[in-house]
């Protein structure tokens, strides 16, 4: 193998390493749920993402080198859908994120009091079922979120636009989520919905 | 080489349990588990480079896609108290 490709291999292995135990550390320095699937955010894609590359110069082109690539793209698209669920779990089940409260210290803090709109949307079905139910678009914290479509008081455009790209990139995630669990006859992740689907296809 | 970057996913899988054990929710240690089953495919990858032997790679996708099936199994298990639909006594009904 060329010097050129045994350093670049070195440089990710090592770099991938770095960026794995950075994630690690956060998982047991940060002080609630939600920074610590931010801390492990990091070894998830970076981390992955440069050990794996690292392994893929090292055997060059090869049938090795797709089954790595198999292997992270698999990790990149579920780790997304695992936070996602995992973050909608916790808040429905009350865990409440630690932010920076009035006094400058760390609170608990109801982010249902904070954002409003989180409390319909808690109760909604996930996204991906979501569907257009003609709510009023005048008030938009009783609106139903609806992917797609930027909320009215939305004034950055750059930043909705990149919310709904962030948005399709995990629609299309879900997809293969949802697939994968109606394959192995867990359900859905949602509830009424889709067991009135159920009902109306009379599955059995 | 391979074996620097072991060292490195050892250690965070060595902190990943710390949180596991810690908690102190159910949440964190779902978390700790997802990132524990993330650094075992890693480990299973680079023990096969390192061996020379990278047919682990084989056992690592299964890895993958279990870690995700179970993963989500758990949070549907914490969300609604079953793996299944809830029995519906009415639903089953109109299901006949």
């Amino acid at each position: 193998m060329e010097p050129v490709f045994t350093m670049a291999s070195w440089a990710a292995l090592c770099l991938g390493g770095f960026f794995y135990v950075i994630g690690a550390v956060g998982l047991n320095r940060m002080p609630d749920l939600f920074t610590r699937m931010h801390a492990v955010s990091v070894s998830d894609t970076l981390g992955v993402g440069l050990l794996t590359l690292g392994m893929a110069i090292h055997s060059g082109a090869s049938l090795i080198t797709v089954k790595l690539l198999i292997v992270v793209l698999v990790l990149w698209t579920t780790g997304a859908v695992a936070s996602h669920a995992l973050a909608r779990a916790a808040l429905h089940d009350g865990e409440k994120p630690v932010l920076v409260g009035a006094d400058g210290r760390l609170t608990p803090t109801d982010c249902v009091t904070l954002f409003p709109e989180l409390g319909p949307r808690l109760a909604q079905p996930l996204s991906s079922e979501a569907v257009e139910t003609g709510a009023d678009q005048g008030d938009p914290a009783a609106a139903t979120w609806i992917p797609g479509r930027s909320r009215s008081g939305d004034t950055n455009a750059t930043a909705s636009a990149a919310a709904e790209m962030g948005m399709a990139a995990m629609r299309i995630n879900m997809l293969g989520a949802l697939g994968l669990m109606k394959m192995f006859r867990i359900g859905t992740m949602s509830s009424a919905r889709s067991r009135g689907r159920t009902r109306d296809r009379g599955s059995r | 080489m391979f074996a620097v970057a072991i060292l490195a996913v050892l250690a965070a899988l060595a902190l990943a349990v710390v949180r596991a054990l810690a908690g102190p929710t159910a949440f964190d240690r779902l978390l700790a588990v997802n990132s524990i089953g993330t650094s075992a495919i890693m480990l299973l990858a680079l023990f096969g480079f390192l061996t020379d032997r990278p047919e682990f790679l084989d056992i690592g996708i299964t890895y993958v896609l279990l870690n995700m099936i179970g993963t989500l199994a758990v949070l549907k298990f914490f969300r609604y108290g079953a793996l299944g639909h809830a029995q519906d006594p009415e639903r089953d009904e109109a299901l006949r």
